[in-house]
């Protein structure tokens, strides 16, 4: 008679191992995505746009995925500080408890939080910083942004084809800038341009007529810039605008006037080019709605930027891997690893994330500033290259 | 020949710039003693009201930016009765760091009312262009701002040094128990010299506005070059702050322009060596035991 007794019990026992599993499973239901950004602070329209782009794709496909709930954490990463961003990341997945990580906007920020994600096996999605050598530091980053040296190569070749010999590289003192400098100087002399001049302007700069003196004295006729958007570019833009340059000279940029930031600038910088990824006025469906939410929720002026895009992406990801892990507890390794060679539609065209470097093989646009007849600017797409493949890591 | 005119010209018309915004710290931190590293948020405040002024209400610039300068003094009588007055006979500590939190919230209110990022002053036909100087092409702006802020620093001049004003002021500054006891509204006239100050800090924001664009961060970004002139002139000296804010004006230009990477610095290099060789202002009078 103790035989069936001690199975009873055994049985009794299973079934409260079940219903603990079943207790933890419903405890799982809610996935925490942490997002740290600069919310505050001299990056502040960076961090708000990282806001915008989650928020938007929270609203358009709701908060509810692969039966779990999502919830996004957001941590303010202020000014320029990696040792908070690494310290915010800690406490993200310690605490919180997050699945995932994503945002970040300045390179070091995420070098310092190279160590969390390996140790914690966290998926993290690099919305803005731009150094080629960050994919090296972790198998768990995912860019949605660029590789900064891509658009300078590009611009570069760019102006070669456009019979451009004088070439002049006017960046920001900080590493990426001279990332640029170097990959816009190597290919240029390379396809047979001579390099008149180069400037790194220190990016405590207030006054920048000095640098447009210089620049104008060496006579280019193709200027690459790279500066901070906000008051760096529109006092920049200004200092050449005075000097007669922007009428000159053909000047390429990135990011420095993305549609959301033109109402800053007066008309001198019609005819600004730029190459970035992203076409803020694209009419494809995405971009349509997400664009459509911007203005309804945020305000009339408000545009899709590189910023909010790549969140936005980056929420899309994140879907991605929580649909596909429906029903197990999130495995970030997995996770990581169902996104490589996957092709989706994004905001800025169809994009893959290319498996040998964990960035997007992605269309790049070549923008010219524009003023319609309402007398409203933007940036008109005048070149596209296709599907660009990530520069190889060596 | 055309960098030293280059160097000359925009050296001295970012100088006199820079002495606009540096004269109200020269009234408030120079004369009144109280160490307003708050300077730069009543400059914010006058940027962004002239800036809503004109873009909200569609009133033109020459009515804008008096109105604003109005608003930010009246403003500053304010602040002054409410927070300032209980300052005066703090330690130097405790006013560095009420001053300096007044920014932080200060800095914080503009972000949540204006966003975050740099706001654009437009300017009205007459002050845009370039002009010719003979020598070269000149941004008529800078031309005007320059004029303005002499006249200004020429005004402030004659009040401070030349009318009974200005020596009760000094009085009160030195000795504000005797100068009661002469009978003189000293709270008063500290509420007034404050507002002044205010004032002149908010027309030096808006004026340098085109050259040093209106953000939220704006009362720490250019706090340290506002800092450098008033330290190198010395207490309350408004003479030798437009000699100072000239050179400064002119090195910062010339470094840029000649070492474009390290000419930053060239500018704290002049603030060590002025401070250890004329540690109480460039111009100061000799003292009298």
């Amino acid at each position: 008679m103790t035989l069936p007794f001690a199975r009873q019990l055994a049985g009794i026992a299973a079934a409260g191992v079940l219903f603990a599993a079943s207790c933890a499973a419903c405890a799982q239901e809610s996935v925490k995505i942490g997002f740290v950004g600069p919310y505050t602070g001299p990056f502040a329209v960076a961090g708000q746009s990282f806001r915008q782009g989650v928020e938007a794709y929270m609203a358009l496909h709701g908060d509810k995925v692969g039966g779990r709930k999502v919830e996004v954490i957001y941590r303010d990463s202020a000014g320029a500080d990696p040792t908070l961003a690494k310290r915010l990341a800690e406490e993200l997945v310690v605490k919180e408890k997050v699945a995932m990580l994503g945002g970040f906007y300045l390179s070091p920020e995420v070098a310092a939080t190279a160590p969390v994600v390996n140790a914690a096996k966290v998926p993290l999605f690099i919305v803005n910083a731009a150094t080629p050598g960050l994919m090296k530091m972790s198998p768990y980053f995912v860019r949605m942004g660029q590789a900064i040296n891509q658009p300078a190569e590009l611009a570069a070749s760019y102006a070669r084809q456009q019979g451009k010999s004088r070439g002049y590289v006017a960046v920001a003192d900080y590493g990426p800038g001279h990332l640029v400098e170097e990959a816009f100087v190597a290919k240029f002399t390379a396809e047979g341009g001579q390099m008149v001049g180069n400037v790194r302007v220190p990016l405590n700069t207030t006054d920048f007529a000095p640098f447009a003196e210089r620049i104008a004295n060496a006579n280019p006729d193709v200027l690459q810039i790279f500066l901070p958007p906000g008051a760096a570019s529109v006092g920049f833009n200004k200092a050449l605008a005075v000097r007669g340059l922007t009428q000159k000279v053909m000047i390429i940029g990135q990011g420095e006037a993305e549609d959301s930031d033109l109402p800053l600038f007066d008309d001198s910088i019609l005819g600004f080019k730029s190459i970035i990824y992203i076409d803020a006025n694209a009419k494809n469906a995405e971009n349509a709605a997400f664009a459509g939410w911007l203005t309804r929720n945020v305000g009339p002026n408000a545009r899709p930027n590189s910023f909010s895009i790549g969140a936005y992406d980056a929420m899309h990801l994140a879907y991605k891997m929580i649909a596909d892990q429906a029903g197990k507890s999130f495995d970030g390794t997995a996770a990581v690893k169902s996104l490589l060679g996957y092709t989706f539609k994004s905001p800025r065209g169809t994009v893959t994330i290319d498996p040998a470097t964990r960035e997007l093989v992605q269309n790049f646009y070549l923008r010219e500033v524009v003023k319609a007849s309402d007398g409203v600017k933007r940036n008109q797409v005048a070149k596209v290259w296709e599907q660009v493949k990530p520069t190889p890591l060596k | 020949m055309t960098s030293t005119a280059f160097i000359l010209l925009y050296g001295l018309s970012y100088g006199l710039v820079l002495c606009l915004i540096a004269l109200g710290l020269v009234v408030t931190m120079g004369l009144m003693r109280v160490i307003n590293l708050a300077h730069g948020a009543f400059a914010a405040i006058g940027g962004y009201l002239a800036i809503s002024l004109m873009q909200q209400q569609g009133w033109p610039y020459a009515l804008a930016v008096p109105s604003a300068v109005l608003a930010v003094a009246v403003f500053g009588v304010v602040a002054e009765r409410l927070l300032y007055v209980h300052l005066y006979k703090r330690s130097d500590l405790d006013q560095v760091l009420v001053t300096i939190g007044f920014n932080f919230v200060v800095i914080a209110l503009l972000t949540m009312l204006f966003g975050p990022n740099i706001v654009r002053i437009e300017l009205p036909g007459y002050l845009k262009g370039n002009i010719d100087l003979g020598i070269r092409e000149f941004e008529t702006y800078r031309v005007v701002a320059a004029a303005i802020c002499l006249a200004i620093i020429g005004a402030l001049w004659w009040v401070f040094e030349r009318t009974s004003t200005g020596a009760r002021l000094r009085a009160a500054v030195d000795n504000r128990g005797m100068a009661q006891a002469m009978g003189m509204n000293v709270p008063l006239l500290f509420s007034a010299t404050f507002a002044l100050g205010c004032g002149l800090a908010a027309l030096g924001g808006i004026l340098a506005a085109p050259m040093l664009p209106i953000e939220p961060m704006w009362p720490l970004k250019y706090l340290v070059l506002v800092l450098v002139i008033v330290a190198l002139a010395g207490h309350g000296q408004i003479t030798a702050s437009v000699a100072v804010a000239v050179i400064v004006g002119i090195v910062e230009t010339a470094g840029r322009y000649l070492f474009p990477q390290s000419g930053g610095f060239l500018i704290y290099l002049l603030l060590i060596v002025l401070m250890v060789w004329r540690p109480d202002g460039l111009l100061t009078r000799r003292r009298t035991a």
